[in-house]
């Protein structure tokens, strides 16, 4: 297992300062390569989870195992870039191991080599998100993080960049962990999917996807599809 | 266009005011200019500028680097903020001149104790700015430095200053006309050369001739200084914009 999760609670405060529990006995693990999906209503504490693994709030009960020094490229769902650099030096500074060459052709690959010399107020918000995943991998990260790469792009857009990520996971097997609301995004991204109930959350149920990405089928997903359906609507426990 | 005319009618209104008064209170553009150049051919004009500009440059540079660092820890850490705040209050409301003798008679009326009086001067200015833009900076830009673990290094290069910048820019351009005013009174009260040295020397000798012929060079520099240093790094820092 490159990745094991197990956070047994985690609390948040509201608005009014009342804490409730957002996350409750959630486990899941991915192998090495695998490309996950969390797929959950909105609010069900997504990316309080994604923080958690990227070790950015140590704020919970439980655990969270990952190789010694692993490497993290995280997608925010902002894209986060620094406004005040070139895109070529938001790679560079997020990756001062990775040579000219290198970033170059990682911007090549995403559509971005024109761009190179832009600041990120140039960009819309689909080459923005695009330059955000270079960066993430541009560290050579063992896992890569996604929080909603495809939200608020509109559908041409989020279609053309779900097939660059479904690309990029079949041919780099950089192990991945995307969330996101969408259920069908997570059917055309992952091996393998993980339910989660409403808050408090925990996996409701885990699909597992045998012709994930180019070999997706549209039966198949539509199989899927019902298949969540159905463990959204399971009774708790 | 219309800054030359203005500067223009200002030195036309000098000549009239001259004309109609008594050449000992105020002397003619001419007379004055020609201070200046005697001052500048015996080169004093040069060695008190640099003396004071020499100042200018330790104070500014020790309130600001202080200044900042302090200001922004204290952005940083609200209970840095709660220990340091009462301090900062009592130097902002403490008069200069009042700081200035204390220095002189502890420090003695030596170089340290003006430079030290002036930069003590300037510091809670500088530390009240960049506390303002240590709050100011983007909580999810640090996020995404701690996922990427950024060295400090680079996040103090590529993330806290360029967010500081603007609040910095606004500090040297403050921060440059107070320290400069405030040199000129340290000079005044205890030091042996330097613009406000002559300037108490002219007030001694009653030369209003002599005042002027320091005054205005020195004026003139620190408009350069604010042209042609200050005001090119406050467009380079904002270029991304």
């Amino acid at each position: 297992m490159l990745l094991d999760v197990d956070v047994r609670s985690k609390d948040y405060a509201d608005a009014a300062g009342r804490r409730a529990p957002a996350i409750e006995g959630l486990r899941f693990a991915l192998k090495r390569g695998e490309a996950g999906a969390v797929v959950g209503p909105s609010g069900c504490g997504k990316t309080t989870l994604l923080r958690i693994v990227a070790g950015l709030d140590p704020d919970f009960a439980g655990r969270v195992t990952l190789p010694r020094d692993a490497r993290l490229g995280m997608v925010f769902q902002e894209p986060r870039l620094l406004p005040w650099r070139s895109l070529f030096d938001n790679v560079r500074i997020a990756a001062p191991q990775a040579s000219d060459a290198e970033i170059d052709a990682l911007l090549a690959r995403f559509g971005l080599a024109e761009h190179a010399k832009h600041f990120p107020g140039q960009l819309s918000l689909g080459l923005a998100r695009r330059a955000a995943l270079a960066r993430a991998l541009a560290i050579g990260p063992q896992l890569l993080l996604l929080d909603e790469p495809l939200v608020s792009l509109d559908a041409a857009l989020a279609l053309e960049l779900r097939e660059h990520i479904a690309k990029l996971i079949d041919e780099t097997h950089v192990t991945t962990l995307l969330v996101t609301h969408d259920l069908s995004e997570a059917i055309a991204l992952a091996d393998r999917i993980f339910v989660l109930t409403p808050r408090p959350a925990r996996v409701a149920a885990t699909l597992e996807i045998d012709t994930p990405r180019r070999r997706m089928t549209a039966e198949r997903a539509k199989a899927l599809a019902e298949e969540a359906r159905v463990a959204f609507k399971a009774p708790r426990g | 266009m219309i800054r030359l005319l203005s500067f223009l009618s200002m030195l036309a209104l000098w000549q009239g005011a001259a004309l109609l008064s008594d050449p000992r209170h105020l002397p003619a553009p001419g007379p004055v200019g020609l201070a200046i150049w005697e001052e500048a051919r015996s080169g004093a004009l040069f060695s008190n500028l640099g003396a004071t500009l020499a100042r200018v440059a330790a104070s500014f540079a020790l309130a600001m680097t202080l200044g900042s660092a302090l200001g922004y820890w204290m952005g940083r850490d609200r209970r840095v903020d709660a220990i340091l705040d009462p301090w900062l209050v009592a130097l902002l409301n403490l008069p200069a001149l009042v700081v200035i003798v204390l220095a002189y008679i502890w420090a003695g009326l030596g170089e340290a104790a003006a430079v030290g009086a002036v930069a003590l001067n300037k510091l809670p200015g500088a530390m009240v700015v960049a506390r303002e833009g240590a709050r100011a900076q983007d909580p999810l830009l640090d996020e995404m430095a701690r996922a990427f673990r950024l060295p400090w290094r680079a996040r103090l290069r590529h993330l806290v200053l360029p967010q500081l910048a603007p609040y910095l820019a606004a500090a040297t351009r403050s921060g440059l006309s107070l320290v400069w005013k405030i040199v000129l009174i340290v000079e005044l009260i205890g030091r042996p050369n330097g613009v406000g040295f002559k300037i108490n020397m002219a007030f001694q000798l009653f030369d209003v001739r002599l005042l002027l012929a320091y005054a205005l060079p020195f004026v003139g520099l620190m408009l350069c200084v604010e042209t042609f240093l200050v005001q090119p790094f406050e467009r380079r820092v904002s270029r991304w914009r």
